[in-house]
């Protein structure tokens, strides 16, 4: 069970209770009606109330039923007649009237939409509580034998004349109000399109419901026979039915799609990026909801461009996915009660507006890793510095210095005359000077090899492959390319083959770089353990970076015991 | 001590013939250490860049007993405040000769 499956299960236990309790009490003080369908009545609007909580969460119909069938059972409770807790329950009594007028004008999304709704519900509420509020501050308990033994808070006001003039304000305003809560329902009818005055059936249902009940009341009678109790009964049915009909009402797919109309309403002005979310949140009222745009590299992204997880874990939420020409559009993570149907419409009416911020997704996806790719050129720029440095350093620098001693020596032993020593001085201080020579060679090879600018990729890659320990095909022509694809085509191989060398355990390894289109191919393969991981270490990751920096594509097939191919696609023109 | 042995090795051959007395040497840190504790000289002539660890590092473990000259290839200034924190003498390595090594170890009494 879910959080809110257990807050609509206690809801419907307290209502319970606070219905029993309100019969025993009628009962109790001998009050003569027809107790079930009291209870029914209420009872009904809490249950009305619990479906609604529990399908259609977010919804203030609910609540508002709830409200209703609370407020429906405080006149039994009057009986008790005792305490403070008199003038609280009269004035929760007479917010029924705006009770049930805010729940008729919000049917279906729980929302009042204009102003004026707002301003008759407000009224539907102030107004009787407001008339019940001065009336139990004003009233002469001696005077009223209903009246709760509650002393009045100013027994000295001019009562008698004012709440003559205040019963008389109230009871033509309640006209006014009926009348204007006819207008905001003629108004809804008059601004509905022809689908939605469909949709609103079920308010008419109950609209002429409650005129029935109270229209039919001056000829109710609760004698127990004749045409009076008949009418009695017949309203009191009508008004157990009135929670049903929005409960009916909300469940409805149909009627849920209309708050489809009004997401619709939302979606022609421009929607501002990420505000999506929100509205499909309050479309399915679910606020809560996740939406993920595919990257086309199996990852998903939010609005922000940032990773989300389509697949939940946990069984409290439920994945959507909308498809659009096949191709998956979007997936919504959602309230699992929420109907499918629903949760597609909503997906199909926002279509457009999905694919477009689809697109800003993916363009802040990208803008995000082009950042991430930056820094880490500018830190593999930084590392490779340091390591030139190092090589600098621990190698030719050590041996020139090893130089400088070398022939301070020889100058003091030719001073000594000790020339035998010297000939073999000279000839030590030669061997370093060629080792200083060949290990700044390498060096200045490691920081852009001359071959590939003089010669091209053939020699260039012909002269790696030399080196690897096992033999390896090399298929490269002699077309000559701009020098940065040249440079990375060269440093994928490079990288790809030391990898061989270090790695791969191979026999054997191939390299093939050639043009199609406009796109340079470069594969390198061994038959090597496999196993390689371009995430893992920097050498395939930082080789990503440069690939990425050129506009091309790099894919590693490394599957245990089959080998490695590292491909690299490079955008390239021939280089005349 | 020095891990580049060509470097050793013109080392002792220079400052043998300057009047020193070479006893011993070592490529790392930890060797030299041992030999410091073995060997005991007035003198250890200490490369900064050493393969295991560093010379400032190295330095505070010998004890009192013997006089260290830090080296490097690299100009002082490029080590910053350490080289004046450690409190020891340095000689560049290309200008590592006696009359040098005894002006900085005389600069220091």
């Amino acid at each position: 069970m879910t959080p809110r499956r257990w807050t609509a299960l206690g809801v419907v236990l307290l209502a319970l209770g606070w219905a029993l309790g309100a019969e025993a009490v009628s009962i109790s003080h001998g009050v003569e009606e027809n107790h079930f369908l009291d209870f029914a009545t209420g009872a009904s609007f809490f249950l009305g109330g619990a479906i609604a909580l529990d399908r259609r969460p977010g919804n203030r119909l609910g609540p508002l039923m709830v409200l209703n069938g609370l407020s429906w059972f405080c006149g039994n409770y009057l009986n008790v007649r005792s305490g403070w807790t008199q003038p609280w329950l009269h004035i929760v009594q007479a917010a029924q009237t705006g009770l049930l007028a805010h729940l008729v004008m919000a049917y279906p999304s729980g929302r009042l939409s204009t102003r004026f709704e707002r301003l008759v519900c407000a009224a539907a509420y102030v107004v009787p509580m407001g008339a019940m509020g001065l009336s139990l501050l004003t009233q002469d308990t001696s005077r009223c034998a209903d009246c709760p033994p509650v002393p009045a808070a100013y027994p000295d006001f001019p009562h008698a004349v004012l709440a003559h003039r205040f019963f008389l304000v109230y009871d033509r305003s309640a006209w006014v109000l009926v009348t204007l809560f006819f207008v905001v329902l003629w108004l809804r009818w008059r601004r509905s399109t022809a689908a939605a005055r469909h949709d609103l059936a079920p308010l008419w249902a109950v609209a002429v419901l409650l005129v029935a009940v109270y229209g039919l009341a001056p000829f109710a009678s609760e004698e127990q026979n004749g045409f009076g109790y008949l009418i009695w009964e017949l309203g009191a049915v009508l008004q157990i039915a009135v929670p049903w009909v929005f409960v009916y009402g909300l469940l409805s797919t149909r009627l849920a799609q209309s708050a489809i109309g009004g997401l619709v309403v939302d979606l022609q002005s421009p929607v501002a990026p990420g505000q999506l979310r929100a509205l499909l949140a309050r479309t399915l009222a679910d606020p809560g909801v996740v939406v993920a745009y595919p990257m086309g590299d199996g990852r998903w992204v939010d609005a922000d461009g940032r990773p989300v997880e389509p697949d939940p874990p946990d069984g409290d939420r439920r994945t959507t996915l909308v498809e659009r020409e096949g191709r998956p559009l979007v997936a919504l993570v959602h309230d699992p009660a929420l109907d499918p149907d629903l949760v597609r419409a909503s997906a199909a009416a926002a279509g457009m507006a999905l694919d477009n911020e689809r697109l800003h997704a993916e363009l802040r996806a990208q803008l995000k890793e082009v950042r991430a790719s930056r820094e880490r050129i500018v830190l593999a720029g930084d590392a490779e510095r340091r390591r030139v440095e190092r090589d600098l350093h621990d190698g030719a620098q050590q041996r020139l210095l090893a130089l400088s001693l070398a022939l301070r020596t020889a100058r003091r032993q030719l001073r000594d005359g000790e020339q035998s020593l010297v000939a073999d001085t000279l000839e030590r201080t030669g061997q370093e000077l060629t080792s200083a020579i060949d290990e700044l060679r390498e060096l200045a090879r490691g920081i852009h090899p001359t071959v590939l600018t003089d010669a091209g990729l053939g020699p260039a890659v012909a002269m790696i492959a030399g080196r690897v320990p096992v033999p390896v095909e090399v298929a490269v022509g002699d077309e000559r390319y701009p020098p940065a694809v040249e440079a990375t085509a060269y440093f994928v191989v490079s990288e790809a083959l030391a990898n061989v060398t270090k790695h791969a355990h191979a026999t054997h390894a191939g390299v093939t770089i050639a043009r199609v289109g406009g796109h340079l191919h470069v594969e390198v393969c061994d038959d090597g353990r496999g196993g390689a991981d371009p995430g893992c270490g920097s050498g395939l990751s930082g080789l990503t970076d440069r690939v990425l920096a050129v506009g091309g594509t790099l894919g590693v097939e490394s599957g245990p015991g089959t080998g490695t191919v590292v491909r690299a696609n490079l955008p390239c023109r021939v280089r005349p | 001590m020095d891990d580049h042995a060509g470097f050793r090795s013109w080392a002792r051959e220079v400052l043998a013939h300057e009047g020193f007395d070479v006893v011993g040497e070592a490529e790392d840190g930890r060797t030299a250490i041992r030999l410091v504790e073995e060997l005991r000289p007035e003198v250890v002539l200490l490369d900064i860049q050493l393969p295991d660890q560093d010379g400032f590092a190295v330095a505070r473990l010998i004890g009192d007993g013997s006089d260290v000259v830090l080296t490097s290839g690299r100009a002082p200034e490029d080590y910053g405040r350490r080289l004046a924190e450690s409190g020891h003498a340095f000689v560049r390595k290309d200008d590592l000769n006696g009359p040098s090594l005894e002006a900085v170890l005389g600069a220091r009494g």
